[in-house]
Order: structure tokens, then C-alpha cells, then sequence
């Protein structure tokens, strides 16, 4: 923030800052040619606003506090903030009337209460038992493939919060090949189908397999990225011995 | 009265400086954040969209697991509003030793270093901040990020091998992905489900919001898999939900499942963790730490088995 001094057509000078009452700062500032001064005076608000940013109007003289800023803001048990500014505040924008309480956020996540009996009892009769894992039948909207009805058990098969995310990489997939029905083939094929574009060789692939499985979706990641690196669009036996070069050079 | 004036004319002649010095004050503090997490080799968030799924539980006891393989641990409480790492670690009441270099975070079980909001509180307070908060609930989101904000940059890790950051629920342009954007140089990010399909659509849309902020998705660990009569030892399924399904479409890995097992529960929430590593949940815990130390270290495998 700065301030302009019109008559002299310049930039304020910041000069210094005091606490003329508590939720409040008291900004000075003075024209570095006329020599007129001023104070900005803040409401807790405003105040609050400067705090949070963990900064000190006009620098630091000293180094930071650790915690220096959790430890000045959290409050004990006195109202800071509090005071003709606050109530001003406060008949501004509820109209003077008592701030509705905001509940204990404190008092931890539900179901990690302790106490006796089940812990996590609480969280589990609010979640309710779904009957997740169960889908919806039928393909999702209107689809402009032909699903043969092997393929299509499979999709109806999927959790219902799953099947929109695999018809529709099933389908882009099935579109970028200019196939017009999807087979049990093609929604497997399509598992293998790159987003990066990329294609991959058997012998590629079958290497791939050599990675343990938590790990191969990184590594097909990491490969593809190195592919690109190099501008191949097929992944072959060759793209993986250089990937690997790299990978032992990085140990 | 003073003539008139155009102040895009006047502002257009001047030269602006930054006076009060608030832009450095901000610019220094990102890189005390960057400098302060220097020390650190692998830094990972443990997130979920959905509360409730555990992932305080998955936090702790990774970071537990991974101490058992020989690593310095650090756990970051992130959840400002409902902090209980160190109350599960049996922590609470413990506190962060302040010193010209930082502040210290205290040792809890295994020799796994805590910070969390719950040391800056006393028994059963809740967090509440000065000044007029109630008013509008921007302030509050300015001052939690900026508090969140002071964890990172204040916090005196030392060396660590690694440090889990225990983030909040939520799942898009709210604080998990903002928080995890403010960690420098993140290995990656451990999403918590259930196999519930309420809590796999939230964290579906978790998932890709961290995934638009840039942020690795290492995997998924299910929680609450399955329910362990502690009387009569039968397992029984909690939820039909399907994690499998969920994994393969997000094309992440299933790090591994874990029951509720409400012996072990119980003993978290007394703050007398169980350490047996040859008890049986525990182990499940210890081989998804196992998995995530390979990922973290991906490109170490793939020169060996590629």
C-alpha cells in the first residue's frame, strides 16, 4: 500500500507503525518534500488481514520468533479484537446481533474419537453400509458404439462411480482405432492404449512385466516420458535399454 | 481548495518501492520453507477427499513401519482444527522446544519426530485465533494456510529419511493439494480410501485434482477392509465397495489393505500404540511401507529389473 501526496505529486514515505489500541495498527506517513504527515489507522479486520501474512509493516528488525505468528494469534482466553472497532465491525455486517457459534473445530475427526465401544462406530453409521460395488445397468448416455454383450457384462460389472471414467477411456480408445464395436479385446487392448499417444511393442510390454506390479504404472509413466524425450512413438526393446541406462546412471 | 489532479499521470512519473517490505517479508519466507526441508530425502503427503477414512491411523503407523526399517521419520500434523497424531502416539501434552535455530519437535514412539497444532493447545481446547474470525471465514483461511505455512519453515526436522504430512480431509481447490504445493520437492502422495462407494467417488475427484496440481500419486492404501470381531475372530466385510476397480481406473497401484482391527484402534486412541511388529495388521501396515519406500526409490528397480 501506498500513499500520494497530491500537492507534491509523490510517493509518501513509510515511516513507522504503533498499536494505538488492541485489533488496531497506526500506519505514519510523511511526504519526503513538504514534510506533511499522516496515519492510517486499521480496523481489527484489516488488522487481522496484515497478521495473517506472517509480515511486519516496514520489515523485520529482528529475525522471526519460531511460531511467531500461531504463537501471537492463537488466542487464550481473553477477547482480543474485541473493542469499539470490533462491535463497530460486528453492527456493520450482522446488524448487531450475536454471531452464530461455529461449532468446536477442535474436537477432532469423526471417527478417531476415543471412547469406549467401536472407534470408528460413529463415522460408520454415518457413511451407512452403500451398496457400492453394485452398478447401475446399461451402458451411460447414449452411446455411439455397438458393446458386445460379453463386453458390456464387464462394464456392468464395475462399481457405478467407476464405469463412466472406464466407458469413456474404453471409447476414446475404440475411436482413435476406428473400431465401431467394443469387444471384450478391445476394452483389454485399450488398457494398454497409451494416452501419451505412444504405442508399445510385445517385447516392450513383456518387459514391462518384469517390473513389480505397484511399481509398473510409474514405470510405463517414466518410459513413455523418456520415449518422448527421445521424439519415438513406439516403445521397442531398444527405447527400453536406453531407459535402463539412464535409470543405472542415476544410482 | 487544491486543483484537480490525474493520478494515473502522477503515479505514471513515479518510481514505486516496496516500503513496507511486505513482498520480501513473503518471498523470504517460501525459501525458509525450501531451506528448512533441505534436509529431508523423501517427503510425502497422506491424503484423502473423504474425512473419517483414517488417515491419521495410516500416517502414524507408516511412519512407524518405516522407522522400523531403519529411517529417521518425521510426522507433520497437518490438520490444524482436529490435530491427534500426538495424541495417538501417546504425545499429547508434549511440546515444541523453541530455539534461535527453530523449534525442536519432540521423539515419540520408534524415534519418530511429531510437530502437529495439538502441542500449542491445552487439554480439550479447541483452536481459536484472535481477532474477528467470526466475521468472515477468509481471514480464518488466510491464517490457517499462513499457520501451516510457519510448520513448514519452523519446524527444526534435522535429517530425516523421511516426513509424512497427515493433511486434512478435502478433495478439490481446497487446502490438501494447496498444502501439498507448498512442500518442496514431494516424492509423492499416499491416498487413504475405505472400500465404501461414498468415500472411492470423493477420493476419485481428490485424486485428480492432485494429479492437476502436479502432484505424484504414489497409491492407495484401503482402509477399513475388513471388520475383525475381536470375540470370535471372524472377519466380516464393512463396505461392498470395489478399491480394485477404482485403482485400475485412476491407474494407480493398490499399495495394500488394512482391516479395522479395533484391538489395535483402541490402543492408538488410549496413546499407547501397539509396536508388536509380529502382530498381524501391524505387518500388513509394514508391507505397504515397504512398497513405498520401492516406489519412492522407483527408478532404483527399474534399473535392476527393467
Amino acid at each position: 500500500m501506498k500513499f500520494v501526496c497530491l500537492n507534491c505529486e509523490t510517493y509518501m514515505s513509510f515511516e513507522k507503525v504503533e498499536k494505538p489500541a488492541e485489533g488496531s495498527l497506526g500506519v505514519f506517513f510523511g511526504c519526503p518534500s513538504c514534510g506533511a504527515k499522516f496515519s492510517m489507522v486499521t480496523n481489527p479486520g484489516e488488522t487481522q488481514m496484515v497478521s495473517s501474512l506472517g509480515v511486519k509493516l516496514g520489515g523485520r528488525t529482528e529475525a522471526a520468533e519460531p511460531f511467531e505468528m500461531t504463537r501471537e494469534t492463537l488466542k487464550d482466553e481473553a477477547l482480543a479484537g474485541s473493542g469499539q472497532m470490533a462491535a463497530y465491525l460486528n453492527e456493520k455486517i450482522h446488524g448487531g446481533q450475536p454471531v452464530a457459534a461455529t461449532g468446536a473445530p477442535g474436537s477432532g475427526k469423526e471417527g478417531e474419537k476415543s471412547g469406549g465401544g467401536c472407534p470408528f462406530s460413529a463415522m460408520v453409521a454415518e457413511m451407512g453400509l452403500t451398496t457400492g460395488g453394485k452398478a447401475a445397468s446399461g451402458i451411460t448416455g447414449a452411446s455411439e458404439f455397438t458393446w458386445s454383450v460379453d463386453a458390456k457384462e464387464k462394464l456392468d460389472r464395475l462399481p457405478a462411480f467407476v464405469k463412466p471414467m472406464v466407458q469413456s477411456s474404453v471409447e476414446a480408445y475404440a475411436r482413435k482405432q476406428g473400431y465401431k464395436t467394443i469387444t471384450l479385446q478391445v476394452m483389454d487392448d485399450s488398457k494398454n492404449d497409451s494416452s501419451s499417444g505412444l504405442t508399445w511393442s510385445r517385447e516392450a510390454e513383456q518387459r514391462l512385466e518384469n517390473i513389480p506390479d505397484f511399481i509398473r504404472p510409474m514405470a510405463r509413466k517414466e518410459i513413455e516420458r523418456i520415449a518422448k524425450e527421445r521424439g519415438v512413438a513406439t516403445i521397442t526393446a531398444q527405447v527400453m535399454d536406453e531407459a535402463k541406462d539412464k535409470f543405472m546412471k542415476l544410482m | 481548495m487544491a486543483p484537480e489532479k490525474d493520478l494515473k499521470e502522477i503515479l505514471g512519473k513515479l518510481q514505486y518501492s516496496d516500503d513496507a517490505k511486505v513482498i520480501q517479508q513473503i518471498t523470504e519466507q517460501m525459501k525458509q520453507v525450501q531451506a528448512r526441508m533441505t534436509g529431508i530425502r523423501y517427503k510425502l503427503v497422506v491424503m484423502s477427499g473423504k474425512g473419517g477414512v483414517g488417515k491419521s491411523m495410516t500416517t502414524v503407523n507408516l511412519a512407524l513401519a518405516l522407522a522400523r526399517l531403519g529411517n529417521k521419520v518425521g510426522v507433520l500434523d497437518v490438520d490444524l482444527n482436529g490435530p491427534c497424531v500426538p495424541r495417538m502416539l501417546g504425545m499429547h501434552g508434549l511440546s515444541l522446544t523453541m530455539t534461535s535455530q527453530g523449534a525442536t519437535p519432540p521423539f515419540g514412539p520408534l524415534g519418530v519426530k511429531v510437530a502437529s497444532m495439538d502441542f500449542f493447545l491445552s487439554a480439550a481446547s479447541p483452536v481459536r485465533w484472535k481477532g474477528p474470525m467470526d466475521l468472515s471465514p477468509v481471514w480464518l483461511g488466510v491464517m490457517e494456510m499462513n499457520v501451516i505455512r510457519e510448520f513448514l519453515a519452523d519446524t527444526a526436522w534435522g535429517e530425516l529419511d523421511y516426513l509424512l504430512a497427515d493433511l486434512p480431509p478435502g478433495a478439490a481447490a481446497d487446502k490438501p493439494p494447496v498444502i501439498a504445493g507448498f512442500i518442496p520437492d514431494l516424492a509423492g502422495a499416499i491416498v487413504v480410501t475405505t472400500p465404501s462407494e461414498v468415500a472411492s467417488d470423493v477420493v476419485q475427484k481428490s485424486v485428480t485434482y492432485a494429479r492437476d496440481m502436479g502432484i505424484k500419486v504414489l497409491g492407495m492404501v484401503e482402509n477399513m477392509s475388513q471388520y475383525r470381531c475381536p470375540a470370535c475372530g471372524v472377519e466380516s466385510e464393512l463396505f461392498e465397495g470395489n478399491t480394485d476397480a477404482l485403482c485400475e481406473a485412476l491407474n494407480i497401484p493398490l499399495l495394500g489393505r488394512i482391516p479395522f482391527d479395533r484391538t489395535l484402534a483402541r490402543t492408538f486412541d488410549k496413546g499407547e500404540p501397539l509396536l508388536d511388529p509380529a502382530y498381524p495388521t501391524i505387518k500388513r501396515y509394514q508391507e505397504i511401507a515397504e512398497r513405498v519406500v520401492a516406489l519412492v526409490d522407483y527408478r532404483k528397480v527399474l534399473a535392476q529389473k527393467l
